[in-house]
């Protein structure tokens, strides 16, 4: 079973994948790094990472540089900024917030229903 | 933040190269996950699809890539914009002709645009010019002093207008008139501002070096001071510091005062003032022929509206005019006053009165544009309709690759924009053309206070048209052409579907419209073509051609013996000429514009007249209704020795004089008194009226005194010789000079050049709204034009088969003109109703005819329905050459 990325989330996945990697990655590393991190469970339309990573770059979260991959092809790699994993740490934050309100939500349902 | 703003600055700058990056990105991407899938065991084309797939729609993900860098809007417009562009260099035919038809358009509005501004928008360059008011017929008491007496003027006085404290803050009046700049090395004309001591302050205007004439300097026998107009200090006096010296007018040196600011020179483009004493002493007026006509202005006091002012001068009025003493029976010309006053009103706002009877024209011209502007741009909707219909397949095609109907809207729209923008840019070339043209039709008052200028204001007038144009024609097409199914479009093989019916109804409608309009404009153009004509045939009373004349005034000390004397030699001068007629003088050049004087006249035995008649008063030499061409009805002409002896008193009088005051009877012989109670003057000719005031204006009464006994210090020359305009105008100014070198002479010219000037506004008019009226026609046929050849062209399929079933080729022809004849004669039927209500507006314009004239209403119709015809021909001959086996192969 494969499920959409939740709504606003890929920044924080993107932030998150480039934060622990120890080197920095291109664009179809991050995308195959979030796969494998969820088990493969999300369905990322690959494309839809690139205005992300714009997004991104001009926010200042990222940056990137062109370098080469191992087989001499031209990429441009990518590392999370101080600034990047201030958000990361704000996005986290928030997204738990959220996550145990919808939670509280969903345990009380069904006795209100 | 600031980071932020700086990296989307960069990607700005250079957004070429970014897209080319992130391309890049997209690619590798793309060929990474095919050769992944193809390792899993993917066959290779198949991987390259998958990973496509996965990848998802490239296009619409690059430009989410864009919105990212914060340009969004901005960066669609410029593609848009691009593509526009592109799209319209593909077709430069479609595309040059629409820009002309807009260029058109927007040129004629934008010129007109320019001249309502000047005429009713733009504040007058005054304080406060609100509360500024004409005050109709306040009388100007005066000490003139004439050779014959003159009954005194009962009317209100200028005098009992100030003391009106509480109304008017400020009251003043005003004259125009020409004065000769003495100069040895250029004598030449200027026009002066004849103006009481609180003119400027009732303007609220202030001199920018020096003083303005003040209260002072507009009492009787005050010193002679001139203030100076911005343009005139620069161009003849260098900008030097001028206060304190003296310059020569006509005869007297007048002393510099003051220079008003730039722009500033009402009344009439004045060049200087000089102060106009009250009350007005024969001093004033003497370098004016003695007289000039005057204007009383006033500026309401604070808290003061125009409607109370005109209440409490309209019951200061009825004082006035009970308290004058009178003969039972009999009404007198200050009742006329006074019905004119209750009629009209006391007061008129400064720019209405500035504007005068050009507003009508002005606003009609306007209409007539803006109808022209709404034709253009039916057109052009038409045009766009036709095309949008063409290119229906492109638009599905870009649907379903992944375009927003918003989107291609949008771009439809940045097309129509670009367009008009080139269109409107065209017409700014054009503007100044027609400007050219206009500005003789502008009220010559305004033309010193708010002059007729393409500025930033007209600018701006234009942009928001060619915006505006270019939505209003651009909305329909793009939502027509975004509507219905993209994949029915594409089916039906593109421009024969359902919306392109659609679009043929809409066209049809259109062409419908533009029609109607343009029988409109055309059945204008008719009323003012008809009107010119009769002007031109009015009869003048005088046979201009081959008359040259010349004007003077004598210098200063220069008596009237010797005057004549000289005047006498002039004319010998010029009869002694080989090629010459005749030659004569007269006092006022008729048909030259400015004002005469009417003085009032008394017949022995003559049954009272209805009314006070005030018949003109003209002074002329023998030899001058011979030079004028002046046909004598009954009696004689001058003679050499009238105004001597025993033929002291006599006078010509004109043929409505005669039947004014002897109804019926001749009136050689008998006799009348000047000025109600001076000598009797006996009658020797009856003469034709002339027109004197302008062609437009039935002659009153008229009477010639012989230049004997009344000339005064400016006359005109008039000669009637056997050649052209190159040997006669050098003799006149040569004649002059060879009596008197010194003397200044101007305004020399054919009197058909007189005539003409003064038919110069209408002309204007009437060449304006005959040729909107011919692009009328021609736009309008134009459209008729597209729609049928439109219509021939999607239906080339059905004619080829009903060719094929066995329709003639006559069948065909008549099957497409049988649906375009029932759009025009609707059309143009509509056209002459819509025409018949507006030319209305119309009445005060016309002349000669009225405003229902019938040949121009079967004419205009006719012109409008026979183009066409002639524009539904052409296609409709293609219809009938339709081969039914070409158009199969092409489907």
């Amino acid at each position: 079973m494969r499920e959409e990325i939740p709504p606003g989330t890929l920044d924080m996945l993107i932030l998150k994948t480039l934060a622990r990697s120890p080197s920095e990655l291109h664009g179809f590393e991050i995308a195959e790094a979030i796969a494998a991190f969820s088990g493969r469970v999300f369905l990322v339309e690959e494309g839809s990472l690139y205005p992300a990573l714009q997004r991104m770059l001009v926010q200042g979260w990222i940056a990137g540089d062109w370098g080469r991959t191992d087989d001499n092809r031209r990429a441009r790699y990518y590392r999370v900024t101080a600034g990047g994993r201030r958000q990361l740490d704000r996005a986290v934050k928030a997204y738990g917030r959220v996550t145990r309100a919808i939670a509280g939500i969903l345990e009380l349902s069904p006795m209100e229903a | 933040m600031l980071g932020t703003l700086w990296r989307r600055l960069r990607l700005l700058v250079s957004r070429d190269r970014a897209m080319r990056e992130l391309e890049e990105e997209m690619r590798l991407h793309r060929e990474l996950r095919a050769e992944a899938l193809h390792r899993q065991g993917h066959a290779a084309g198949e991987a390259r699809s998958e990973a496509a797939r996965r990848f998802g729609h490239t296009v619409r993900l690059a430009e989410d890539s864009r919105d990212a860098w914060g340009w969004g809007t901005a960066d669609a417009f410029w593609q848009d914009v691009r593509y526009a562009g592109r799209r319209l260099r593909q077709r430069p035919g479609f595309t040059g002709a629409i820009i002309g038809i807009l260029a058109l358009g927007t040129g004629a509005t934008t010129a007109m645009f320019s001249a309502v501004d000047a005429a009713f928008l733009r504040p007058l360059p005054f304080a406060q010019p609100d509360q500024l008011m004409t005050l109709r017929r306040v009388n100007i008491p005066s000490e003139l002093r004439m050779d014959r007496p003159v009954p005194p003027i009962r009317s209100l006085d200028i005098d009992h207008v100030r003391e009106m404290r509480d109304v008017f803050s400020h009251v003043a009046a005003y004259a125009s008139g020409g004065l000769n700049l003495v100069d040895p090395q250029r004598p030449r004309r200027v026009k002066a501002g004849v103006v009481s001591g609180d003119f400027f302050s009732t303007l609220g205007v202030q001199a920018v070096v020096g003083r303005a004439i003040v209260a002072a300097d507009g009492v009787p026998d005050a010193p002679k001071v001139v203030v100076l107009s911005w343009r005139l200090w620069q161009t003849d006096f260098g900008g030097r510091d001028v206060v304190g010296t003296t310059i020569p007018l006509n005869t007297a040196r007048y002393e510099v005062i003051g220079v008003m600011p730039r722009g500033f020179s009402f009344p009439s483009e004045s060049d200087l003032w000089i102060p106009m004493s009250i009350p007005v002493t024969a001093a004033t007026f003497e370098p004016f022929r003695g007289y000039l006509p005057s204007t009383v202005i006033a500026r309401t006091a604070p808290g003061i509206t125009r409607a109370i002012a005109e209440a409490r001068l309209r019951t200061a009025w009825e004082r006035v005019v009970a308290a004058v003493p009178r003969e039972p029976g009999r009404r007198m010309s200050v009742d006329e006053t006074l019905d004119v006053v209750r009629a009209e009103g006391a007061t008129t706002p400064l720019r209405a009165d500035l504007v005068g009877d050009r507003r009508r024209a002005l606003l009609v011209l306007f209409a007539t544009t803006a109808l022209l502007l709404v034709i253009a741009c039916a057109n052009v909707t038409n045009l766009l309709l036709s095309y949008g219909a063409s290119r229906a397949r492109e638009l599905a095609l870009r649907t379903v690759l992944g375009a927003t109907r918003v989107r291609l809207v949008r771009q439809l729209l940045a097309e129509s924009v670009m367009l008009a923008s080139c269109g409107a840019a065209v017409g700014i070339i054009i503007a100044p053309f027609v400007l050219q043209v206009l500005r003789t039709l502008m009220p010559a008052q305004l033309a010193g206070v708010a002059p007729v200028q393409l500025d930033l204001r007209v600018l701006a007038f234009a942009t928001l048209l060619a915006v505006g144009t270019g939505i209003l024609f651009g909305l329909w097409p793009a939502f027509g052409a975004t509507r219905g199914s993209a994949v029915a479009t594409i089916k039906a093989g593109g421009g024969h579907g359902a919306s392109a019916g659609g679009a043929r109804r809409s066209q049809r409608l259109l062409v419908g419209a533009e029609l109607a309009l343009a029988g409109v404009m055309l059945v204008g153009a008719g009323l003012m073509l008809r009107s010119f004509e009769r002007l031109v045939n009015t009869d003048t009373g005088l046979v201009a051609e081959h008359v040259a004349t010349l004007e003077m005034s004598f210098l200063r000390g220069v008596p009237q013996e010797q005057r004549l004397e000289r005047l006498d030699r002039i004319l010998t001068e010029l009869r002694r000429l080989p090629g010459v007629v005749a030659a004569g003088a007269v006092n006022d050049l008729p048909l030259r514009g400015g004002g005469g004087i009417g003085i009032s006249v008394k017949v022995d035995g003559a049954p009272p007249a209805a009314s006070e008649e005030f018949p003109r008063y003209l002074v002329a030499s023998d030899g001058y209704f011979e030079a004028m061409g002046i046909a004598l009805r009954r009696g004689r002409y001058f003679s050499p020795t009238d105004g001597t002896g025993s033929a002291s008193s006599v006078a010509i009088i004109s043929q409505s004089m005669a039947e004014a005051f002897w109804p019926g009877r001749d009136a050689v012989g008998r006799t009348f008194l000047f000025g109600g109670d001076g000598p009797p003057v006996e009658v020797v000719g009856v003469v034709a009226d002339v027109r004197e005031s302008g062609l437009e204006e039935d002659p009153g009464p008229q009477m010639y005194f012989p230049a004997r006994t009344n000339l005064d210090a400016n006359v005109a020359l008039v000669v009637r010789g056997t050649s052209g305009p190159a040997d006669l105008l050098p003799a006149l100014s040569r004649a002059v000079r060879s009596v008197d070198p010194a003397q200044p002479v101007y305004n020399v010219r054919m009197m058909d050049e007189v005539i003409g000037k003064s038919m110069a506004a209408r002309r204007a008019n009437t060449v304006l709204i005959g040729l909107f009226g011919l692009l009328a026609l021609l736009i309008a046929a134009l459209g008729v034009y597209a729609v049928t050849a439109n219509a021939v062209a999607q239906r080339s399929r059905e004619f080829g088969i009903r060719a094929a079933l066995g329709a003639t080729r006559s069948d065909l022809a008549w099957h497409v003109g049988g649906e375009m004849a029932v759009v025009v004669s609707v059309g143009v039927a509509t056209g002459a109703a819509l025409a018949w209500v507006a030319s209305r507006a119309m009445a005060g314009l016309v002349y000669g005819v009225t405003v229902h004239d019938i040949g121009t209403f079967v004419t205009a119709p006719v012109m409008l329905a026979l183009a066409a015809v002639a524009a539904t021909a052409v296609p409709a001959r293609r219809a009938m050459r339709v081969q039914p086996v070409e158009v199969m192969r092409s489907e």
